[in-house]
C-alpha cells in the first residue's frame, strides 16, 4: 500500500512547517535583539534618530547583507580600501571610528534579522480605567442577581400561598393583588411609615454629608500631563531615586518639579522612550532647545518651560514642608504618594485632607534616636509620658499654628 | 518706689474729655460698616424681603457650586534651574543701601529671585531702610528712558546726549548730585571731566549741614563731619540735634544705648535743649525747651562759663556746666544749627572739654554729608545768566527740596541740555529734557565709603524690573565704555582687594590715609552773642522719623508709619505748644468716632505763604515756636505720596513768620487715642540712683489681700496651667530703657508678616493693622489724687495739670500680642480659632476664624486686628497689595489674610518653625543667637530680645529673672510670654 498523505493532512503539515519557520524566525529576532542591546545601543538607535552613529531604521534595505557584515567586522579596513559608501559614512559622522565586532555568521544572521524586523512601539492601554470598569460590572451583576433571587422568591411564595389556599378551597390571589394587599396592610400602621421615613432620611443625610465632605478632596486625581511621563519606567523599572529628580524635597518645603536640564542629564543620550518612542522625549528637547539629530543645544533658542499640571494641591492656608517629613521625619515618599514606582500615569494617592494629616500625626512615632536636637526633649517627654510611645501629637504636632500661619 | 505719676496719651485725655472716657471702653469705636451697605433709605428700595432671601439663597447656592469645581493648577519648573536657587529656600545677599540720604550695610533675603526683606549686616538700619524693599517694587518708577516726556530707546538717547554734550564748548556742564560716597563714581566723574568740557560737580543735601561742615573747615581745616562716639560719653548735651532720629542720617542710637546700660552702673546723662519734641528729646534724661534764637545765647553762656570756670548766667545751665566740668574728655556737645558761627562755638566747647580724639574724632570723619548750599545758589545764578550748557542731576530733586526751588525752575529754562537720572518722573525730572532712569539700589552694583576706613559694596539682588540703567553705567556709556560691573571689580582688584570675598561679605577692609586736621583755631570772642532772643513766633523745620526728607515718600508703609511722637500718619502738620495754641485760638478736638480734628492756619514767611496747614498741639514744643516737617506735599511721586500734606522746604531758611487762623478743619489719621490702657501703670519707671540701691525699684507687683495675707496675682490663679517646662518656651523681653521709639521694628514686622496698608480713612476709624505699635506716654506730676489731697480746686488742678505738659517726660512702649499663657482671648473664641501652643505661643488660625471679634474685646492689651475689608486685590485699597509689582514683596511663608478674620502678632512663628526644622535636619540643638523674631533682629539698640526661656543659657532666660522684668498689667495674671524691663532714667 502506498503511503499517501491526504489533502487535509498535507495542509496541516504545511501549517506546522510555517509555524516552525515563524518560530525559528522569532527566535532569531530575539537573539538579535539581545545582541543589539548588549553591543550596539551605546551608539545606535533602532529608529531614525542619530546617536553617536546613525539610526538603524531600514539599514538592511539600504545596504546588502555582505556589505553590512564586512562593515561591522572591520569598518576601518573598508574605509582604507576606499569603499565609496564606507568613506561617506565615516566622513558624515565626524570620522568617529566604529568598534569592530567579530560575530559568528549565525550571530550576524540573528542581528540582521532583528534589524530587518524592528519592534513596533508598544501601546499600553490605561489599566486603571479597565480595572474600574470591571469592578463596577461586578457590583451591578451582584445587585441584579440579588434582585432576581428576590423576584423569584416572591413568585414562589405567592404560588405556594395560592396552592395552600386552593387546597383549603379559599379564593386565590394574583401576584399584584397580594402585593397591593400587603402594601395597604403595611402603610396602615403609622409606626411603619415613620420607620421608613427615618431610614430614608438617614440615607439622604449620609449621602449629602459624604458629598459635602468630598468637596475639594481630589483623591485619584489623574490629570493629563503635557508629557506622557511614566514614573513606572523611571522610578520603577530603572530604579532612579526619587530625590534625583525631586532634589529639593530634602532641602525645601517644595519637592520641586525637575527642571528640563535635569531631564537632559539622561535624555541627552536617551531620545527614545519605552512606551512612546521619540514623541514625548522630543517635548523636552522642544522646551530646552536640543537637536537630537546633531545632539547639540541650539544657539539662541527661546526656551519654553514645560507646564505640568499640579496634582497635589494644598490650600494656601496650609503650610507643608517636604524636608520636614523626608529628612527630619525620615518618611518614605511612598507613604504619602503611594506606589509611584508602579504608576505609568501619576495620580493623587492620599486624601490630603486635614483629617488625613492629623491621623498620621497621632500614630507616627517621632524618630528621636541619634538626633541631638531631641536629646533633652526626649528625656522630658519620656518622663512625661511614661512608657507610651512618643508620637508627633505629643510634641505639639496637632497645634493649629504648626501648619497655619 | 510707688509710682504715682499719671500717664496720659494726649491733651484730651488729660482734660478728661468725656468722649475719651467713652472711647477708652471700646476697642472698636466704630460700629459695623453698615452705612455704605444701607446707604439708601430702606423703605424706598424696591427690594422686598422675599427678593432679598431669593438673592441670598441664589448667591449661597452659586458660591457652593463654584467651590465644588477644582481649578487646574499649573506647576511650571525652570527650564534650566540656576544652581543657587532652590524653590522654597531663601538666599541672603550682602549689599548696601545709599539713596543719597540713608546709608546702611544690609543683608537681603531673597525668595525665588525676589528680595522680600532687609536685615542688618553689622550696622543699624532705620525704618526707611527697612521699607526700601517695597520701593523697589514701586510701579510708579519709570519703566523707560524719556525724552521730553516721551519714551525713547537707550541707544538713541545715548547718541543724542553724547553729541549734545560734546557740542558744549564754552559753557559749563554741571553734575548736580547728592553727597557722593562712592569712590568709583568719583573716578568716573574725573574721567567725565576729561572727556567733556568745563565739567563741574556740585553736591548738596536736602537738609543742609553747611554750618557744621564750614565750621570744621574754619576750626580744623577739614570740611567734614566727625565721628561721634556716644558710647564713650558720660554727658551728652544736644542743642536740637536729633541724633537718635534723623540728624546727619547717621544712626547713633546703637552707640547711645551702649552707653546707657544701668546694669553696668554707667549711664550717660543726656540733656536735650530743643524746640520741637524730637526722638532724642523724648529719650533725654533732662529736656529743656528753648526757642531757636536762644540756642546761640545758651551756647555762648556755656562757653564762657566753661572757659572762665565761673557759673553760667542762665540758671537752666547750672547742672549741665557742673556735669561737664566733671566729665572732661568724656562728654559730647552736638548742635543742629546750620549757622557756621554757632557751630564754631560748639567746636570750641568740645575742644575746651578735650572731647576731640576721645568722644569725637574728626581724624576719622564721616563722609555721609558733604553738600555745599552756597554752590547751589551760585549754580542757580549761573543758570539764570545762561552760563550753564548742561545740567545732569543724580539722586537729587531740587525742584522739590530747594528752598529756592522756584528760582531754580525758572533758571532751568536757560540751560541748553537738562538730564535727570531719577527713578521717577518727579518734580525735577518732569521739567528736564531727558530722563535716564536709574536702577533701584537693590538692582545695582556699587561701592560706598561712608566713613573713614569703612568700605561696603552693593550688589544686585534682582534682575532689573524695568528698562532702567544704573547711573554709573549711563556715565560709562557717555564715556564710550560699558559694563560698570567689570569697571567696579577692576577698580578694587587693582587696589589689592579680594573681590569675591568682598562681594560675599558686603564690605572689605581698606585703609584710608588719615586726613590732615590742624589744631583748633581759637574762637573769636565777637562770635559770642548774649542777646538776640526774641518773642516772635519762630520756625523749626524737622524730618519725621518715617518719611525723612521725602525721597521715599511714595512708599505706603512709610506713609502709614505712625510718627513716634505725634502718633499721626499720612500727614504733616504744624506742631505748636498748648499755650501758644491758646494764644492763637487754635484747637485740636476729637469727633464722635474718636478721630482727631484740628484747626487750619496760613503760614506766611516773607513772600512765601503755605495755606491751610493743619495744627497739631504738641506737648513739649517750646512756646512761641512751631515745627513743620518736610518730606510731604509731593506732587509727582506716585499715588501714595501725591498731595499728602504740604511742602515745607520753601521755608527751610525762614526764621520768623506770621500765622493766621483760617476757616475749616483738618481730619488727622492719628492712632493716638486708640488702645488706651485706662490709666493703669503699664510703664514702670525708676531712676539710676534708686536702681543702684535696689535693682527692683519701681517694679512693685500688685497684691491682693487673701486669707493667707497679701499675695500677687500669680499665686491666685484659677487656671489649669499649661505645661511650659517641656520643650521650648519662646519669650520676648523688651527693655524700656533701651527702646528709643524709632519704630524700625514696626516696618520690619510689616515686611515680614504681609501686613496690609489700609489708608488714611481707615486709620482714622482706628482700623490700623500694624501687629506692633509703639505706645508713647507723656508724664505729668499732677493727677486727681494729688489735687484732692492738696485740696486744689478743679480749675487750678487743670491749670497745674497743664503746666508739666509744656515739657513732659516721654516713654515708649512697644506692644504686640503678649502671648498670654492664661489667655483671655482663647477662652472666648466660639470656634477655637485662637489656641495655645505647648511652646508658650498664642496661636491665631485665620482659616478657622469666623470674625466674631470676641477675642479682640477680651484682650486687655488691644493687640488684635480685624480685617474689616479685603485689603489685597481691592481697588478701594490701592496700595502695594493691589499692584502686581507691589505684591512681589509678600513673604511666601505667611498667609495674606482675607476679609473678616482677626490677625495679630504670631511671634514670627514661620521663623521659629524654620529654625526648629533646620536644627532637626542638622541634628543639633538650637543656638540662642539663631532664635530671632524680626522685631528683635532689626532692633538697633537690642531692646527686644527673643529666645527660649527654657534654655538656661539663653539671654532671654536671664532677662526673665532680672529684677527689672515685669509683666504688662501683671494684676490680671494673664502670664504673658512677653515681658518688659523697667525704664531707668539717669536723674536724681
Amino acid at each position: 500500500m502506498t503511503l499517501s498523505i491526504s489533502f487535509p493532512s498535507r495542509r496541516i503539515f504545511f501549517f506546522i512547517a510555517i509555524f516552525i519557520s515563524c518560530h525559528l524566525l522569532a527566535d532569531d529576532i530575539n537573539n538579535g535583539e539581545k545582541l543589539f542591546k548588549q553591543n550596539c545601543t551605546a551608539c545606535h538607535m533602532i529608529g531614525e534618530a542619530k546617536l553617536v552613529g546613525p539610526g538603524l531604521k531600514g539599514v538592511t534595505d539600504k545596504y546588502e547583507k555582505e556589505w553590512l557584515i564586512k562593515w561591522i567586522r572591520n569598518s576601518q579596513e573598508m574605509v582604507a580600501s576606499g569603499d565609496e559608501r564606507a568613506v561617506k559614512i565615516f566622513e558624515e559622522y565626524n570620522k568617529s571610528v566604529m568598534t569592530s565586532f567579530d560575530f559568528s555568521d549565525e550571530e550576524f544572521s540573528h542581528l540582521l534579522a532583528y534589524l530587518a524586523n524592528p519592534p513596533e512601539p508598544e501601546i499600553i492601554a490605561s489599566k486603571t480605567q479597565n480595572n474600574a470598569t470591571n469592578e463596577g460590572m461586578r457590583l451591578s451583576t451582584k445587585l441584579m442577581l440579588i434582585a432576581l433571587v428576590l423576584v423569584t422568591l416572591v413568585f414562589l411564595l405567592v404560588s405556594l400561598k395560592n396552592n395552600l389556599k386552593s387546597a383549603l378551597g379559599q379564593e386565590t390571589e394574583t401576584i399584584p393583588e397580594t402585593l397591593i394587599g400587603q402594601y395597604t396592610l403595611f402603610i396602615s400602621n403609622n409606626i411603619n411609615i415613620l420607620f421608613v421615613c427615618s431610614i430614608f432620611l438617614i440615607v439622604v443625610l449620609k449621602f449629602t454629608y459624604d458629598g459635602l465632605m468630598g468637596v475639594g478632596v481630589t483623591t485619584n486625581y489623574q490629570p493629563t500631563q503635557p508629557i506622557e511621563f511614566s514614573h513606572k519606567i523611571h522610578a520603577g523599572d530603572n530604579g532612579i531615586d526619587c530625590n534625583y529628580c525631586h532634589s529639593s524635597a530634602r532641602n525645601s518645603k517644595h519637592s520641586g518639579i525637575p527642571s528640563a536640564n535635569v531631564c537632559m542629564n539622561c535624555h541627552t543620550y536617551i531620545s527614545e522612550g519605552t512606551n512612546t518612542g521619540t514623541a514625548e522625549i522630543q517635548k523636552i528637547y522642544d522646551a530646552i532647545g536640543f537637536d537630537p539629530v546633531t545632539r547639540n543645544y541650539i544657539d539662541g533658542y527661546e526656551q519654553k518651560p514645560i507646564e505640568w499640571v499640579r496634582i497635589h494641591n494644598l490650600p494656601d492656608h496650609a503650610y507643608f514642608n517636604h524636608s520636614q517629613h523626608v529628612v527630619a521625619g525620615g518618611l518614605e515618599c511612598q507613604e504619602c504618594h503611594g506606589p509611584v514606582e508602579e504608576m505609568d500615569v501619576l495620580y493623587q494617592y492620599s486624601e490630603l485632607t486635614m483629617g488625613w494629616c492629623i491621623d498620621c500625626h497621632r500614630e507616627t512615632e517621632v524618630k528621636m534616636e541619634g538626633n541631638n536636637y531631641y536629646t533633652h526633649l526626649h528625656e522630658q517627654l519620656k518622663e512625661k509620658y511614661k512608657g507610651e510611645k512618643i508620637t508627633v501629637d505629643k510634641m505639639g504636632g496637632l497645634e493649629c499654628a504648626k501648619c497655619h500661619y | 518706689m510707688k509710682n504715682n505719676k499719671k500717664y496720659w496719651k494726649d491733651i484730651s485725655q488729660l482734660r478728661d474729655d468725656p468722649n475719651t472716657e467713652k472711647l477708652a471702653h471700646n476697642e472698636f469705636p466704630e460700629q459695623l460698616p453698615l452705612d455704605e451697605f444701607l446707604s439708601e433709605d430702606l423703605s424706598a428700595t424696591s427690594t422686598s424681603r422675599r427678593d432679598f432671601l431669593k438673592f441670598l439663597g441664589f448667591s449661597t447656592a452659586a458660591a457652593t457650586l463654584a467651590s465644588c469645581e477644582t481649578p487646574i493648577v499649573k506647576s511650571i519648573p525652570y527650564v534650566v534651574k540656576p544652581d543657587e536657587i532652590t524653590p522654597g529656600v531663601a538666599n541672603h545677599y550682602a549689599t548696601s543701601i545709599y539713596d543719597g540720604r540713608d546709608y546702611a550695610s544690609i543683608l537681603v533675603k531673597n525668595r525665588e529671585g525676589r528680595p522680600i526683606k532687609i536685615e542688618n549686616n553689622n550696622t543699624c538700619t532705620n525704618a526707611r531702610v527697612q521699607a526700601s524693599v517695597l520701593s523697589l517694587y514701586d510701579s510708579a518708577r519709570l519703566k523707560n528712558p524719556l525724552k521730553n516726556g516721551v519714551g525713547i530707546e537707550w541707544s538713541l538717547l545715548d547718541v543724542e546726549i553724547k553729541e549734545r554734550l560734546s557740542n558744549i564748548k564754552s559753557k559749563k556742564i554741571v553734575l548736580l548730585t547728592a553727597t557722593i560716597i562712592s569712590p568709583s563714581i568719583k573716578s568716573l566723574f574725573d574721567k567725565f571731566s576729561k572727556r567733556y568740557n568745563n565739567v563741574e560737580h556740585i553736591m548738596y543735601d536736602a537738609i543742609p549741614y553747611d554750618g557744621i561742615l564750614n565750621a570744621n573747615m574754619k576750626s580744623f581745616g577739614l570740611r567734614a563731619i566727625p565721628n561721634y562716639h556716644f558710647n564713650k560719653a558720660n554727658v551728652i548735651v544736644s542743642f536740637g540735634a536729633d541724633f537718635i532720629g534723623n540728624w546727619l542720617n547717621n544712626d547713633y542710637s546703637t552707640d547711645y544705648i551702649k552707653g546707657r546700660n544701668p546694669k553696668d552702673g554707667r549711664m550717660s546723662k543726656h540733656y536735650q535743649i530743643e524746640s520741637n519734641l524730637s526722638l532724642s528729646g523724648s529719650n533725654a534724661d533732662k529736656r529743656i525747651p528753648i526757642k531757636p534764637s536762644e540756642q546761640k545765647v545758651l551756647l555762648s553762656d556755656l562757653y564762657l562759663s566753661l572757659s572762665k570756670g565761673k557759673g553760667p548766667t542762665d540758671p537752666r545751665l547750672f547742672e549741665i556746666v557742673e556735669n561737664l566740668q566733671n566729665n572732661k574728655t568724656n562728654s559730647i556737645i552736638v548742635c543742629d544749627s546750620n549757622d557756621t558761627n554757632t557751630q564754631l562755638i560748639v567746636n570750641s566747647i568740645n575742644s575746651l572739654l578735650n572731647n576731640y580724639d576721645n568722644t569725637i574724632s574728626l581724624k576719622e570723619p564721616s563722609y555721609i554729608k558733604q553738600g555745599d548750599s552756597d554752590k547751589v545758589n551760585n549754580l542757580i545764578q549761573e543758570m539764570q545768566n545762561g552760563d550753564v550748557g548742561a545740567l545732569i542731576t543724580y539722586k537729587v530733586n531740587p525742584s522739590y527740596n530747594l528752598y529756592n526751588a522756584k528760582e531754580f525752575n525758572q533758571a532751568l529754562s536757560e540751560v541748553d541740555v537738562t538730564i535727570s537720572t531719577s527713578s521717577y518722573n518727579d518734580e525735577t525730572a518732569s521739567l528736564m529734557q531727558y530722563v535716564c532712569p536709574e536702577h533701584h539700589n537693590l538692582e545695582s552694583w556699587g561701592d560706598l565709603h561712608p566713613s573713614h576706613n569703612v568700605y561696603t559694596l552693593m550688589q544686585p539682588t534682582i534682575a532689573p524690573l524695568f528698562n532702567t540703567r544704573q547711573f554709573e553705567e549711563t556715565i560709562l556709556n557717555w564715556l564710550d565704555q560699558s559694563d560698570y560691573h567689570a569697571y567696579l571689580s577692576d577698580f578694587w582688584r587693582s587696589k589689592g582687594i579680594n573681590w569675591e570675598q568682598a562681594v560675599h561679605d558686603g564690605f572689605f577692609n581698606y585703609n584710608d590715609e588719615e586726613p590732615n586736621v590742624t589744631s583748633i583755631k581759637p574762637l573769636n570772642p565777637d562770635l559770642l552773642s548774649f542777646e538776640g532772643f526774641n518773642k516772635e513766633i519762630e520756625l523749626v523745620i524737622y524730618e519725621k522719623t518715617g518719611i525723612g526728607d521725602g525721597t521715599q515718600a511714595n512708599n505706603p508703609w512709610l506713609q502709614e508709619f505712625p510718627d513716634p511722637i505725634s502718633r499721626a500718619c499720612w500727614d504733616n502738620y504744624m506742631t505748636v505748644s498748648a499755650s501758644t495754641a491758646r494764644d492763637l485760638d487754635l484747637k485740636n478736638w476729637n469727633v464722635s468716632n474718636g478721630a482727631l480734628n484740628g484747626s487750619l492756619v496760613n503760614i506766611k514767611a516773607g513772600n512765601k505763604i503755605i495755606q491751610n496747614v493743619p495744627v497739631m498741639i504738641q506737648p513739649g514744643q517750646a512756646n512761641n515756636t512751631i515745627g513743620l516737617a518736610v518730606g510731604y506735599g509731593r506732587t509727582k511721586s506716585g499715588k501714595a505720596a501725591n498731595n499728602v500734606g504740604f511742602n515745607a522746604f520753601p521755608l527751610l531758611n525762614s526764621k520768623t513768620l506770621s500765622i493766621q487762623k483760617v476757616e475749616g478743619e483738618h481730619e488727622f489719621a492719628s492712632i493716638q487715642l486708640h488702645h488706651t490702657m485706662m490709666g493703669r501703670d503699664m510703664v514702670k519707671e525708676t531712676t539710676l540712683s534708686d536702681y543702684i540701691k535696689d535693682p527692683s525699684s519701681g517694679n512693685d507687683r500688685t497684691t491682693y489681700p487673701t486669707f493667707k495675707g497679701d499675695l500677687p496675682s500669680d499665686k491666685l490663679s484659677l487656671y489649669d496651667e499649661h505645661d511650659l517646662a517641656t520643650g521650648h518656651f519662646w519669650n520676648l523681653s523688651i527693655d524700656l530703657t533701651a527702646c528709643t521709639g524709632c519704630g524700625e521694628c514696626v516696618i520690619s514686622c510689616q515686611a515680614e508678616n504681609n501686613i496690609p496698608v489700609v489708608g488714611k480713612e481707615e486709620i482714622r476709624k482706628s482700623r490700623d493693622m500694624h501687629w506692633m505699635r509703639i505706645d508713647r506716654y507723656y508724664s505729668s506730676d499732677m493727677n486727681k489724687e494729688v489735687a484732692k489731697a492738696n485740696d486744689v480746686s478743679t480749675i487750678d488742678m487743670y491749670k497745674e495739670m497743664e503746666e508739666p505738659s509744656e515739657n513732659p517726660e516721654v516713654v515708649f512702649q512697644p506692644v504686640m500680642c503678649q502671648h498670654c499663657n492664661n489667655a483671655p482671648c482663647e477662652n472666648v473664641c466660639p470656634v477655637a480659632a485662637t489656641t495655645h501652643s505647648n511652646e508658650g505661643l498664642n496661636q491665631m488660625t485665620y482659616n478657622r476664624c469666623v470674625g466674631t471679634r470676641y477675642c479682640a474685646n477680651n484682650c486687655p492689651y488691644k493687640v488684635r486686628r480685624f480685617n474689616w475689608f479685603q485689603y489685597s486685590d481691592n481697588d478701594k485699597f490701592d496700595f502695594n497689595m493691589n499692584d502686581d509689582y507691589g505684591k512681589m514683596v509678600l513673604n511666601p511663608d505667611v498667609v495674606v489674610r482675607s476679609r473678616g478674620v482677626i490677625e495679630k502678632c504670631s511671634m514670627c512663628i514661620q521663623k521659629i518653625q524654620e529654625l526648629k526644622l533646620t536644627a532637626k535636619k542638622e541634628g543639633r540643638p538650637i543656638l540662642d543667637e539663631e532664635a530671632q523674631t524680626v522685631c528683635a533682629s532689626s532692633c538697633s539698640t537690642n531692646a527686644i530680645v527673643f529666645g527660649d526661656a527654657n534654655n538656661t543659657d539663653s539671654e532671654v532666660s536671664k532677662l526673665k529673672k532680672d529684677e527689672r522684668a515685669y509683666d504688662l498689667l501683671d494684676h490680671l495674671n494673664v502670664n504673658p510670654s512677653v515681658f518688659y524691663q523697667t525704664k531707668v532714667r539717669n536723674k536724681s
